[in-house]
């Protein structure tokens, strides 16, 4: 029974955890522009993930060896050095869209201005990560992400015209009102927002912080290949609502507003309330697994002492390091910078660094000597092997697109 | 740089030897080190061999040099960049003090008294501990 | 000295010809245990001719996959081989050199290395 709840725990809370700023932003973005007709790649960019996640995890659950200090390992200090430049830069990016995304969030619930409440997200994350124990933190934030599904609630509510929806996502075309480049620009913005690759970073050194052992690379795997799909499914409820409410109005998504406007017209104000405290939920989980995930890449990298499993003081640099990298967002937003706009390129930048985590994960889950007889089955690394050519194409193509088409402008 | 032409053709097998086999990119290099209380220290950043001089001619029948110790600290630096710091600045951990390798390698000491954690010590006793609720357990 | 000072010198033969670069060092614990784990000593060198670069050794064990990967990097290192510490005559950050008539071994090793998956 204890572990039937603990199975249903783990799913609920990694749909909840699945949603983060770049989901919620780029769903909503493509909905309002492409309506359900880019929906497919959610499907892609779960599988991937699912695929990635259990790599990964099996990994650290056999070797006890968290996702960087492999890529430190395999690749060496000079192109380790590398990855690790560029995969914290995009979380650093991510960290801060995350807290933008709590501030507006906050903003909308209180009409305060957003960048009042920075500052106040930002040392919110800070306390969690300083004293609340893992576990506990990732329940409580993945339950309370559970409020999204007040999206697909709503969707039904709006009531559309579902043979159109299904005609749309099933016959995917590029819209007359937009261009080639800028639907596969989206296309790849999309991939990037369901694989970011903090998730991994975060997902393998969690497995380390709550200590898993081969025995439990079940459960991990349930929780993964049931509750990203879910979680995806919240993402396609968020772009669907975008498609029937925003798209006929012409609206084109800049805020954080716009995004639950369907929702509040189909549920009104009890549906809107939910749909805020999902949003700050999940931002604020974001927030948390990103600046944590600041800290281990860079304490993986360098072999410090890292884990919330550990007292600050037996891993000074990693909890230094995080203080740091939340400081710097504060710097960053508050110029002013645009949380939404900093988001829609960070999931961009994160297809592009997308393979310098992936590759070196796919080498090392093939090792024996790191994982004795739980290397990649067959079948796991034929899939791994497409998805390697999947993930090499957008890589290669999102800068290109991003200045063809000026951002999708 | 001209394409080697004289690569042996026939390689015979190796000599049987009396232990364990390592080799340092593929076993050593760059490995997390742990110290006897399961705790990080650092990576293994780069080797020290004694019993060996660069570019001095080795006498025939010499003893084979032996690994003194693993390196840390700004020779990492050197390893990505070039160059090399004085032997004075190399943060050593002897290798008396491995107790064991597989895919980390594990200190029989506690990284407390090793000068290869002395900034994770700094940064601690200056910063982390003054901070409220950094010596307790979280929450 | 350092040891990545000798990876990726030049290795020559008494001649004077280039015969590649050197790719990884080769140790065997068999040294009487200093304390707690046997002394490491120098066994030899790992020439490859092609690359200097080590990556992920597949020329050296029989893991074969992920395919295409393996396959490629092990093609990269093919005609690698091991020499021992008897037949080096000089060793630097620049160039090894190697003892007339010297012995290129096998560089292959038994099983995974020494490094089995701790199951924890």
């Amino acid at each position: 029974m204890k572990r039937l709840l603990g199975v249903a725990l783990g799913i609920l809370t990694a749909i909840g955890g699945f949603v983060d700023i770049g989901d919620l932003v780029t769903n909503a973005v493509v909905g309002s522009r492409f309506g359900l007709s880019l929906i497919w790649v959610v499907g892609v960019g779960v599988v991937g993930i699912c695929l990635f996640a259990n790599m990964s995890g099996r990994v650290a659950a056999v070797s006890g060896r968290a996702t960087f200090e492999v890529i430190r390992e395999r690749l060496g200090p000079r192109a380790g050095l590398a990855n690790l430049g560029a995969s914290f830069f995009i979380n650093l990016m991510t960290v801060t869209a995350e807290i933008g995304g709590i501030a507006l969030a906050l903003q909308l619930v209180t009409s305060i201005h957003h960048l009042l409440w920075i500052p106040v997200g930002a040392f919110a994350v800070w306390l969690v990560i300083w004293r609340v124990r893992f576990k506990i933190m990732e329940n409580v934030a993945g339950l309370l992400g559970l409020c999204l599904v007040v999206f697909g609630v709503a969707l039904f509510l709006l009531q559309p015209d579902w043979g159109q929806l299904a005609g749309q996502a099933m016959a995917p075309a590029v819209p007359q009102t937009e261009s080639a480049a800028v639907y596969w620009f989206y296309a790849i913005a999309l991939f990037g927002a369901a694989m970011t690759p903090y998730e991994v970073f975060f997902f393998s050194s969690g497995a380390v912080e709550e200590g898993w052992k081969v025995k439990d690379l079940v459960q991990s795997r349930i929780n993964v290949l049931a509750g990203f799909p879910l979680g995806g499914l919240l993402s396609v409820a968020i772009a669907g609502c975008a498609a029937v409410v925003l798209l006929p109005a012409g609206i084109e998504v800049t805020s954080l507003s716009q995004i639950v406007l369907p929702v509040a017209e189909a549920g009104g104000k009890l549906a809107l309330a939910l749909a805020l405290i999902g949003i700050l939920a999940a931002t604020f989980g974001a927030a948390l697994e990103t600046t944590l995930s600041s800290g281990y890449t860079l304490a993986q990298f360098f072999g410090w002492s890292w884990g919330k499993f550990r007292r600050p003081v037996r891993a000074a640099r990693f909890h230094l390091s995080m203080i740091i990298c939340l400081v710097v967002a504060i710097g960053v937003l508050a110029t002013g910078a645009d949380p939404i706009l900093i988001t829609e390129y960070s999931v961009v930048f994160s297809a592009v660094a997308l393979p310098l985590t992936y590759l070196p994960i796919l080498i090392v889950a093939n090792d024996p000597q790191y994982m004795g007889k739980h290397v990649n089955s067959r079948a796991v690394n034929l899939a791994a092997n497409v998805y390697l050519v999947i993930i090499l194409v957008a890589s290669l193509a999102a800068i290109p697109l991003l200045i063809i088409t000026g951002a999708g402008a | 740089m001209n394409r080697p032409r004289n690569t042996p053709t026939s390689l015979k097998s190796p000599p049987s030897v009396g232990g364990p086999v390592l080799d340092a990119q593929l076993h050593l290099l760059d490995r997390q080190v742990i110290d006897v209380d399961g705790l990080p220290v650092t990576t293994v950043d780069d080797i020290e061999l004694e019993g060996v001089e660069a570019d001095l001619p080795i006498s025939l029948g010499a003893r084979a040099p032996v690994i003194s110790a693993l390196l840390t600290g700004p020779v990492l630096g050197t390893r990505i960049f070039g160059g090399r710091p004085p032997s004075s600045r190399l943060i050593r951990l002897p290798w008396h003090d491995v107790s064991a390798v597989d895919v980390t390698v594990r200190l029989g000491v506690r990284s407390e008294s090793l000068s290869a954690s002395w900034v994770e010590r700094w940064v601690r006793d200056k910063i982390i501990r003054r901070i409220p609720g950094g010596k307790h357990d979280p929450d | 000295m350092i040891l990545t000072d000798v990876l990726g010198s030049r290795v020559l033969n008494s001649e004077g010809d280039l015969l590649g670069r050197v790719a990884d060092a080769r140790f065997v614990l068999d040294q009487p245990p200093g304390q707690l784990l046997a002394g490491a000593r120098l066994q030899g060198l790992i020439v490859s001719p092609h690359s200097a670069g080590s990556f992920m050794g597949y020329e050296r064990n029989d893991v074969t996959r992920p395919w295409p990967i393996a396959q490629i990097l092990k093609w990269w290192h093919r005609g690698s081989f091991l020499v021992l510490w008897e037949d080096i005559e000089i060793m630097g950050p620049e160039t090894v050199r190697l003892r007339e008539g010297f012995t290129a071994y096998h560089p292959g090793l038994q099983g995974a290395g020494p490094g089995q998956a701790p199951q924890r």
